[in-house]
């Protein structure tokens, strides 16, 4: 696996435990551990996200925006199997 | 037949409904890998089904 899936991987399961932790804040919205635990996780992910972004294609439109060239097409396409 | 111990805590609820302990944060899995794939990433949900054929 190198290392363009090894961050795809990763960024998939920080987004799988940031939507964990926030189906558990849904019902418990004055949890200040859970809050950190968000906080601290979706940061990661974010950082994440914008890395992979600026190395390889950009994730989501957000982190589209380049001075050099426009990215946003470069994203394999889903029937494409890159996803795999 | 075995005898239930009667929990004196459920007294002030109505008969014949049904009740869902709160859930308490106490962390959560070290291994988000391994978290992803139990489908958890707290402990106190990792609740796998063993019964049956289907078991690995």
């Amino acid at each position: 696996m190198n290392n363009k899936e090894q961050m795809l991987r990763d960024i998939g399961i920080l987004c799988f435990t940031v939507v964990e932790l926030s189906l558990y804040l849904d019902t418990h919205p004055n949890d200040r551990n859970a809050i950190e635990y968000f906080n601290h996780y979706n940061r990661i992910k974010t950082q994440m996200e914008r890395e992979f972004s600026k190395n390889y294609y950009p994730l989501k439109l957000d982190y589209a925006d380049s001075n050099q060239e426009w990215r946003w097409g470069a994203a394999p396409l889903p029937w494409e199997g890159v996803c795999g | 037949m075995q005898d239930y111990k009667f929990d004196e805590h459920c007294e002030q609820f109505p008969v014949a409904m049904a009740y869902v302990p709160w859930q308490r944060f106490n962390g959560i899995y070290e291994d988000l890998e391994k978290a992803y794939r139990i489908g958890t990433i707290f402990p106190e949900l990792n609740k796998p089904f063993t019964g049956g054929r289907c078991v690995q």
